[in-house]
C-alpha cells in the first residue's frame, strides 16, 4: 500500500508555548459581577439615607435619587435584578456542575475548607512577623472565600427581608400567626443591620483587597478581562497553577 | 412695607372714627396690635393681650370681625356682657370648656358657629371626652393643635401646625411628655418609635405618601384604638391599613404596634442584640486583617525590600 511506502513522519511534539496569561472568569462571570456590583452600589445609595432619616444630609442626598419616591423604585428594582442575578449565579454553577463543566477540587473550589482557617491562622502569623512563609493558596484564598460567602449570607437575610419589606401584605400571609408581634422588627433589624454590615465590608474587606493593595492599585483589571497574568498567578495561586498546569504536564508523560 | 404703610394709614384713617358698638378687627387692633403686655388673671392663666394685626389679616380668619368669637367684649371698652349677647348654644358649651379654657371660654366655644361638624366628632373622641364629659384639664381645644385661632393659615401652608411636615410634632407636645403619658396609661416612646419605622423613616425623609400620625388615628374625632370606632380598632384596620396596603388581612393588620424593642420584646431585641454582636466581630476582623497585612507589606517592601507582595 501506499501508506507503508511513504515514510511516516511523526510530527514532533508541539511546542505549546507556556501562555502568558491564563482565563480566570469567563464572560458570565463577569457580567454577573459587573451586574452584582452596580445594583449593590445602587441599593447602598438608595438605600442608606433611610437607616438615618433624621440627618439633615440624608434629605439632601435622597433629593440626588429623584426623592424618596424615585430612591424607593430605584430600590426596590435594583434589589429585584440583585436577586434575579443571584439565582442566575446559582443555577449557572449548578448546570456546569451537573454537566461536568466544572470538577470540585480541593485546590479550585470556592467551598470553604479546614486549610483555609490553616491558611489564614499562618497569614496572620506572617503579617505579625512569627511565621516566615506565606500560605500557599489555590484558585480561591480564604480572603476570597469570605468575600464570596458573604454576599450569599448577603443574599439570604438582606434579599429575603428586603422582600418581605416590599412585598407586606403578600409576606403577612406565609407568617406564621404566633410570630406577627415580633416578625416585622426582625425583618426591619435584619435589612438595616446586616446592609450597614455589607457596606462596611465591602468598603474594607473588598476595597482593601481588590483596588487598594499594593500590586492591585487602583484595581486589578482581571473584572473586565477575566485575565491574570501567568506570572501573578504562580505568585498568587500556586496551587491553582499546580492543577491547572503542572499536573497535566504530567498527565502526558 | 407697603402693607405696612397701607395698614398705618387704615389705622389712622379708623382712628378718626368712632368706636362702634360692632367693632371692626381694625378699631380692637389699634390698641391689641400695640399693646404688648399680658395680664396674670389667676394663678396660672397669663392673657396675652397682643394681636398681630397683619398675621391676623392674612389668616383664614381675617376677614372676621373680633366680636364673632369674643362675644362677651361686644361693648368696647370692655363692659360685661350683656345678656342676649352670647347665643344660648355656646354659652353652655363654653361653660363646659371653661374648666380648661379659662382664657375667654366663650370664644373657644364660638368655633361651632361655622366648625359645628368638627365639634360634634370631637366633643366625642378621646380628648373631647375627656374635657367635656371626665371634666379633666388634659385634652386638646381646637386652639391647642390648630395654634392661636388669630393666625391659623390653610393646612397646606408651611406654618400651620397641622400641616403634614408638623402634624407630627404637634401631636407630640402632648404624646411625647412622660407625665401625661403614664397618667393615660400609654407610653412615651410612641413617637419615637413612630420615627423608627419605615413610616416614620420615609416620613421624615420627606415621602409624600408616608402617613402620619393623623392618616391612620383620625385627627377630630380620634378614639382610643379599642373603641369601635376608632380607624385602628381591629374591626376597622382591615379599611384603615387598606387605604395604602392592598388586599390587607386581618394577619398583616395586627403586625403593627407601636412597641418598643427592648427585653418586653425579646425576639427582636436578641434579634439585634445577636447581629450587632456579629457586625462587630465582623468589623474586628476585617478590620484588624486589613490593617495587619497593610503593615506587613509596608515592612516587607520598605524595609526588608522583598519583591512582590502578599497573596
Amino acid at each position: 500500500m501506499n501508506n507503508k511506502e511513504i515514510p511516516t513522519v511523526i510530527p514532533p511534539p508541539a511546542v505549546i508555548p507556556p501562555p502568558k496569561e491564563y482565563q480566570r472568569f469567563n464572560v458570565i462571570e463577569r457580567i454577573q459581577h459587573v451586574i452584582l456590583f452596580t445594583t449593590f452600589l445602587l441599593l447602598a445609595f438608595t438605600g442608606w439615607p433611610l437607616k438615618y432619616p433624621g440627618v439633615e444630609y440624608s434629605k439632601w442626598w435622597i433629593e440626588i435619587w429623584g426623592g424618596p419616591e424615585t430612591a424607593g423604585l430605584i430600590h426596590r428594582i435594583a434589589g429585584i435584578i440583585m436577586l434575579l442575578n443571584f439565582a442566575w449565579h446559582v443555577m449557572y454553577l449548578a448546570y456546569r456542575m451537573l454537566t461536568g463543566r466544572m470538577k470540585f477540587r480541593m485546590n479550585t473550589t470556592i467551598i470553604p475548607l479546614p486549610k483555609d482557617v490553616m491558611d489564614l491562622v499562618k497569614n496572620i502569623m506572617y503579617f505579625v512577623g512569627i511565621g516566615k512563609e506565606k500560605p500557599k493558596f489555590g484558585r480561591f484564598s480564604y480572603i476570597h472565600k469570605f468575600d464570596y460567602w458573604a454576599v450569599f449570607w448577603g443574599m439570604g437575610i438582606i434579599g429575603l427581608s428586603g422582600l418581605f419589606l416590599t412585598f407586606p401584605v403578600q409576606a403577612s400571609y406565609i407568617f406564621p400567626a404566633w410570630s406577627l408581634n415580633w416578625i416585622w422588627d426582625v425583618v426591619r433589624i435584619m435589612h438595616s443591620d446586616e446592609a450597614l454590615l455589607a457596606i462596611v465590608f465591602i468598603l474594607f474587606w473588598h476595597f482593601y483587597n481588590e483596588h487598594l493593595k499594593w500590586d492591585k492599585f487602583p484595581m486589578s483589571m482581571t473584572w473586565i478581562t477575566g485575565k491574570i497574568s501567568i506570572d501573578q498567578m504562580k505568585h498568587e495561586h500556586p496551587l491553582e497553577y499546580e492543577v491547572e498546569f503542572d499536573e497535566k504536564k504530567e498527565d502526558e508523560k | 412695607m407697603v402693607r405696612v404703610f397701607a395698614l398705618s394709614f387704615l389705622w389712622l384713617f379708623l382712628l378718626s372714627l368712632n368706636y362702634s358698638a360692632n367693632a371692626e378687627p381694625i378699631s380692637c387692633l389699634i390698641c391689641h396690635g400695640a399693646i404688648k403686655g399680658k395680664i396674670q388673671k389667676d394663678k396660672d392663666v397669663v392673657i396675652d393681650l397682643h394681636v398681630d394685626g397683619e398675621k391676623y389679616l392674612a389668616s383664614v380668619h381675617g376677614m372676621l370681625n373680633c366680636t364673632v368669637c369674643h362675644k362677651s367684649f361686644s361693648v368696647n371698652p370692655h363692659q360685661p356682657a350683656r345678656p342676649g349677647d352670647v347665643p344660648g348654644n355656646i354659652a353652655a358649651l363654653a361653660e363646659k370648656l371653661s374648666h380648661r379654657a379659662k382664657i375667654d371660654p366663650v370664644a373657644h366655644a364660638a368655633c361651632i358657629q361655622c366648625h359645628e361638624d368638627i365639634y360634634k366628632g370631637w366633643q366625642h373622641s378621646i380628648h373631647g371626652s375627656n374635657i367635656i364629659d371626665k371634666k379633666k384639664l388634659d385634652g386638646p381645644l381646637c386652639t391647642d393643635c390648630h395654634g392661636s385661632p388669630h393666625y391659623i393659615t390653610p393646612k397646606n401652608t408651611i406654618n400651620s401646625p397641622v400641616n403634614r411636615k408638623n402634624v407630627v410634632n404637634t401631636c407630640a407636645k402632648c404624646h411625647d411628655q412622660k407625665d401625661i403619658a403614664e397618667k393615660y396609661n400609654y407610653h412615651t416612646y410612641i413617637v419615637e418609635r413612630y420615627y423608627k419605622s419605615f413610616h416614620g423613616k420615609k416620613y421624615l425623609l420627606g415621602h409624600q405618601n408616608a402617613p402620619t400620625c393623623v392618616n391612620c388615628h383620625g385627627y377630630h374625632d380620634v378614639r382610643k384604638w379599642d373603641d369601635p370606632l376608632s380607624p385602628v380598632a381591629w374591626e376597622n384596620r382591615m379599611v384603615t391599613c387598606g387605604k395604602c396596603h392592598e388586599g390587607a388581612t386581618q394577619k398583616f393588620v395586627s403586625s403593627i404596634t407601636h412597641k418598643p424593642i427592648d427585653k418586653d420584646n425579646p425576639i427582636p431585641y436578641y434579634v439585634r442584640t445577636g447581629l450587632i454582636i456579629l457586625l462587630l466581630s465582623v468589623f474586628a476582623f476585617i478590620v484588624g486583617h486589613v490593617f495587619l497585612e497593610a503593615y506587613a507589606e509596608i515592612r516587607d517592601r520598605v524595609l526588608r525590600k522583598k519583591k512582590g507582595g502578599s497573596s
